[in-house]
């Protein structure tokens, strides 16, 4: 299980009832019901700081492979000064993803380090690990609360993270992911809520998701539109390639 | 305290001043000596106070020399499980209006974790971290530096890059503190991406810092990182960095050393030469207190006391002016070091060291208590009957010329036994210092026998006058001796510095005619030294195609640690080079050694790197590299000026092979028959000046340049000559009104029987301008002495290159009729108080 909010909002929500009692059960039928062969959205993400100063920007974002095994990219359309901008995430599911920002204006990609993928991501609230996908292998699972039709977990990462352990909730009613909170060693650092879920494509989707860095006292809120499943992206448009060219 | 009260503070009342002369003679001495080394330090604290500041919680950084290394390095770095967190780093110090400004390049993604960027405001600092990511022209200024130039979030910034003349904007804007107090707050941060490309850098990073997990040990780390990295690279604390600047500029700081303490010297001298005078002339003070029952202890504490009291009050003074003058210089200083060794400096507040400080007050109050022992136990032990007799204490007796006389022959001896064996450092300095020490010693006896040779001229040009000035000198050596010693030592200073300072223009200027002989130097800064930009190699395609240009090198020169100094790696097409210089060797075979560098089988080094490393033809050098260390033999030792801490040439292919670095720091270029050198330096500017930095230099700019550098080097020696001559010039006025009130009655005799006022005057002045000529012989001959060991001080420690000994006869000449004048304008006032004064009264006096 990943605490990674967008993996979540990906595709999280198919609902077939399922009385499986057991965390790791709960959370394979999570990402059993969101499954997806491709994805794409375009997103509009709002930054609200100190003093309610909000920055906003879109990106569109592209999707394909399966859980844990997918590859991505993600590009800045809004504002112009940042437009082109893109990340290139290739989840790996024994290991963590490999990541690359595009910054066009400079004309190169740059590998965004292992060690710092605990930093914001590009000044919203989201990390760059948060972007990830992380096979629910990469994690312990523990049930630690049924709150009437909410189950309440804890994982508790495998491998390197900066969290420590995440708590989630999922409706029991239709196996969606509606709020996770992230712990490092000395606290709560992210909360997530998932909200005005809808059905896809047979998915149960969230519209919006909101985020607060606990630590900064921020929060980023991101509404999805124009989200599709299941279109028929090419492999080869998630590359270095074509990370560069822009396509 | 009750005499000093009594019979000291009334004296100094009277003789105002006289102390204050001496009081500005410690003043001085002491002021010049904090004033250096506080300047000095300063500058070399701001280094490290930037470095630290820098480094923030960085551990370790790895380097390669002054090229850098590829980016693949990082992560390598960053796969390390030692490692919890790495971050590239470009340094980069660009001149703006407001002076130089330090900027960082950084990955903003990864760099918070070694620093911390403390912004004005939270959330708009960074206005949008995305967009100072995605837009290059990004900049996070200080506010120092925001308010010195009137920026604000967006504000743009003009600067000449390698991509042209940019606008940047600023984006961020850091609180004062911390990180941002660094190079005094000129300091501004770029993305280091971005930083790449504007200086030219490729796809290379200068360093990486980094930070351990937690528990590892520094060497723990360090091995870790060594082992993983190979032997081309080096890993250590950011400290290091600072030490390695140091050991740059040591020859610098050896140099300004040498010669503070010698100006403290003549100072000191003065300080001795005062105390001593007074006492002298005070005996018949010291005759009454005696015969009224004072015992000898009272009467050495008595002068103790009072040379106590003026050494801490002029220490105290010279401390305060010290700093004051440390203020002055150390802007100077900076600067020049950034000119000279090509790495940024910049003078912050003052390192004030207490105990330099301190040192200084007692060494002031040391040696005035010292310089007063001698006068004062013979004040002590002063016959009352005698000391009441005019003058018998200015004498010198035999016996004391003869002590000193073989004093000064067991010195000169010890000096000239030294010269055997100069080889060993310790030897050579202490040859020097008893060379000094014998000419100090001789300098009574030698003012006697001048002045006794002198008496005919003075008498012959003057009759009355010229015979009493003569026997004034002859009759009062001791009030005369220390005067002339100080301005021996003054004037042996100035034509020691001046004969190093001829003799390196000349080697230089020999070197500059064989190796710095193309016409145009197409280079990225205004100053040779600046390795901040570099130039892609391609722009030598274009530049070869420009009408006119005949042949053109690349050169790149970059500092590596080799045999554990930091040197100058010089990278050139090395048979273009013999081509056009023909630079023969001191040591190898000239037809042989440049193939040999050219197969890539060796490297040239410079006399200065083989002298200062004790290097030897066809010794091996270990050469580290990013990709493994070099070792190549020295094929032929050069004259190569390029670096004080010494050169190697080396062939630009090998350099870029083992560097994977093609980039030039300069463009030597080679008119073709017929063309006209404006002409061609035009078409550069016209086709590359807009689209990059880029600067055209003549050849005659390279040596203007070059000359005014080397000037800048003396620069501070001739301030520091200035002051050890004033302070000569202070003795004589302190001699002469020593001279004229003992002579108080005679002169006084000689106007009751008719001698003229005029009369009165052109003896003092003659009195004068004969202790400026004594100090001249005394001084050009000591200077002879003393210029053969600054020369040697030169080579084995400062520079590393055998300059010729070459008199400094110009110097010499010159310095004549200044000290004549000099001597002449000390003796006005003097002479002024001499006819001025009440006939009666002078007749009256004692």
């Amino acid at each position: 299980m990943s605490s990674q909010p967008l993996v979540w909002l990906l595709g999280l929500l198919m609902a077939t009832p399922l009385l499986a009692q057991d965390a790791r059960q709960i959370i394979e039928e999570v990402q059993k019901r969101q499954r997806s062969e491709s994805q794409h959205y375009e997103g509009t993400l709002e930054v609200i700081g100190g003093g309610n100063r909000i920055a906003t920007k879109r990106w569109t974002f592209d999707r394909i492979g399966s859980f844990g095994n997918s590859k991505s990219i993600l590009r800045f359309t809004v504002p112009a000064e940042v437009k082109g901008v893109g990340l290139l995430i290739i989840n790996h599911p024994d290991r963590a993803s490999d990541q690359w920002m595009w910054r066009p204006a400079i004309g190169r990609e740059q590998r965004i380090a292992l060690q710092d993928r605990s930093t914001r991501f590009f000044g919203t609230d989201f990390s760059f690990e948060d972007l990830e996908e992380r096979d629910v292998a990469q994690f312990d699972f523990k049930l630690v609360g049924d709150e009437g039709g909410v189950w309440k977990l804890e994982s508790t990462p495998r491998k390197s993270s900066q969290y420590t352990r995440s708590l989630l909730w999922v409706r029991k009613e239709n196996y969606t992911m509606i709020k996770v909170e992230s712990y490092n060693k000395k606290g709560l650092v992210r909360s997530i809520d998932y909200r005005d879920f809808e059905q896809v494509k047979g998915i149960w989707t969230a519209r919006t998701t909101a985020i607060q860095d606990v630590t900064r006292n921020s929060r980023t809120t991101l509404k999805y539109d124009k989200l599709e499943y299941n279109l028929p992206l090419k492999d080869a448009d998630f590359t270095l390639d074509a990370l560069r060219r822009g396509t | 305290m009750m005499l000093l009260r009594l019979i000291s503070w009334p004296y100094a009342r009277k003789h105002l001043l006289r102390w204050l002369l001496t009081l500005t003679g410690i003043v001085l001495g002491v002021g010049v000596f904090v004033g250096m080394h506080t300047a000095n330090q300063s500058v070399l604290a701001a280094f490290h106070e930037t470095i630290d500041r820098i480094a923030g919680t960085t551990q370790l950084q790895v380097t390669a020399g002054e090229p850098g290394f590829d980016e693949a390095v990082l992560e390598k770095v960053q796969a390390l499980a030692e490692v919890r967190a790495a971050s590239p780093v470009i340094e980069a110090t660009v001149g703006t209006d407001s002076g130089n400004v330090l900027i960082l390049g950084v990955d903003m993604l990864g760099d918070r974790s070694l620093r911390t960027y403390d912004f004005e405001d939270t959330d708009t600092a960074i206005d949008d971290p995305l967009v100072f990511l995605a837009q290059p022209d990004s900049l996070i200024v200080t506010r120092t530096f925001a308010g010195k130039n009137g920026l604000q979030l967006n504000s743009r910034v003009p600067m000449k890059t390698m991509q042209g003349d940019l606008v940047f904007t600023v984006r961020g804007i850091m609180k004062p503190g911390g990180l941002a107090s660094a190079f005094g707050g000129d300091l501004a941060i770029m993305d280091i991406y971005a930083a790449q490309k504007f200086f030219g850098r490729g796809r290379k990073f200068d360093r990486v810092d980094l930070a351990l997990q937690d528990g590892l040990t520094l060497e723990q780390g360090a091995a870790k990182l060594r082992a993983a990295l190979g032997p081309g690279f080096e890993v250590e604390p950011p400290s290091s960095r600072g030490d390695q600047f140091e050991q740059t500029s040591r020859a610098y700081t050896l140099g300004s050393n040498i010669t503070s303490v010698f100006a403290l010297f003549i100072g000191m001298f003065i300080i001795y030469n005062t105390f001593a005078i007074a006492v002298t002339q005070r005996r018949a003070e010291i005759g009454i207190l005696r015969a009224l029952g004072a015992t000898r202890k009272q009467i050495r504490t008595l002068f103790l006391a009072e040379s106590a009291v003026a050494g801490l009050a002029g220490s105290s003074l010279g401390v305060l002016f010290g700093i004051a003058l440390a203020r002055g210089m150390s802007g100077y200083i900076g600067g020049m070091l950034t000119d000279v060794y090509g790495v940024a400096q910049h003078s912050g507040a003052l390192a004030l060291d207490p105990w330099l400080l301190g040192g200084a007050l007692a060494m002031g109050v040391v040696t005035s208590l010292v310089a007063a022992v001698i006068p004062a136990r013979a004040a002590a032990a002063l016959d009352p009957v005698k000391a009441l007799q005019k003058g018998r204490n200015q004498a010198l007796t035999e016996r004391e010329n003869r002590v000193r006389r073989w004093w000064a022959l067991g010195c000169a001896v010890a000096a000239g036994g030294a010269l055997v064996g100069s080889n060993n450092s310790f030897i050579f300095y202490a040859g020097f210092v008893l060379s000094v020490i014998a000419s100090v010693l001789l300098a009574p006896t030698l003012t006697l026998w001048l002045s006794q040779a002198l008496r005919p001229v003075l008498s012959a040009l003057r009759p009355v006058e010229g015979t009493l000035a003569a026997d004034s000198l002859i009759q009062g050596p001791r009030r005369t001796s220390g005067t002339v010693a100080a301005l021996m030592l003054s004037l042996a200073l100035v034509v020691s510095l001046g004969g190093l300072s001829r003799s390196s223009f000349a080697s230089l200027n020999e070197w500059m005619s064989v190796a710095l002989n193309p016409d145009l130097f197409v280079t990225t800064g205004e100053t040779l030294t600046s390795r901040t930009f570099v130039f892609p190699a391609s722009l030598g395609e274009g530049l070869r195609k420009i009408p006119g240009v005949g042949e053109l090198q690349m050169v790149r020169s970059v500092r590596v640690t080799v045999k554990n100094a930091p040197v100058m790696i010089v990278a050139i097409d090395v048979h273009s080079l013999e081509r056009r210089t023909g630079m023969r060797p001191l040591e190898g075979d000239a037809r042989t050694m440049y193939q040999q560098v050219a197969r890539g089988e060796g490297v040239l080094v410079s006399e200065n790197f083989a002298h200062l490393r004790g290097a030897r033809l066809g010794e091996v050098l270990e050469i580290p590299a990013p990709r493994g260390v070099l070792r190549l033999p020295i094929a032929g030792i050069v004259r190569d000026y390029s670096d004080q801490q010494g050169s190697l040439l080396m062939s630009r292919d090998q350099f870029i092979q083992a560097w994977n670095d093609d980039t030039v720091n300069i463009f030597r270029i080679y008119l073709a028959p017929g063309a006209d050198e404006a002409a061609v330096r035009q078409r550069i500017l016209d086709a590359y000046g807009n689209t990059q930095r880029l600067f055209v230099l003549t050849n005659r700019d390279v040596r203007q340049y070059i000359t005014r550098l080397t000037d800048q080097w003396f620069g501070l020696t001739y301030v520091q000559i200035a002051v050890a001559v004033l302070v000569a010039m202070l003795g004589i006025v302190n001699a002469l009104t020593v001279s004229i009130t003992d002579r108080r009655r005679e002169l006084g005799v000689l106007q009751a029987v008719g001698g003229l006022r005029q009369q009165i005057r052109h003896t003092v002045w003659m009195e004068a301008v004969a202790i400026g000529f004594i100090g001249i012989v005394l001084g050009l001959a000591l200077g002879a002495v003393e210029l053969y060991y600054a020369l040697g001080i030169a080579q084995r420690d400062m520079i590393g290159i055998e300059i010729g000994y070459s008199y400094p006869v110009g110097v010499a000449l010159a310095l004549a009729p200044v000290i004549l004048i000099a001597a002449f304008l000390a003796a006005i006032g003097p002479a002024e108080s001499a006819v001025r004064g009440s006939l009666v009264e002078a007749l009256e006096y004692e």
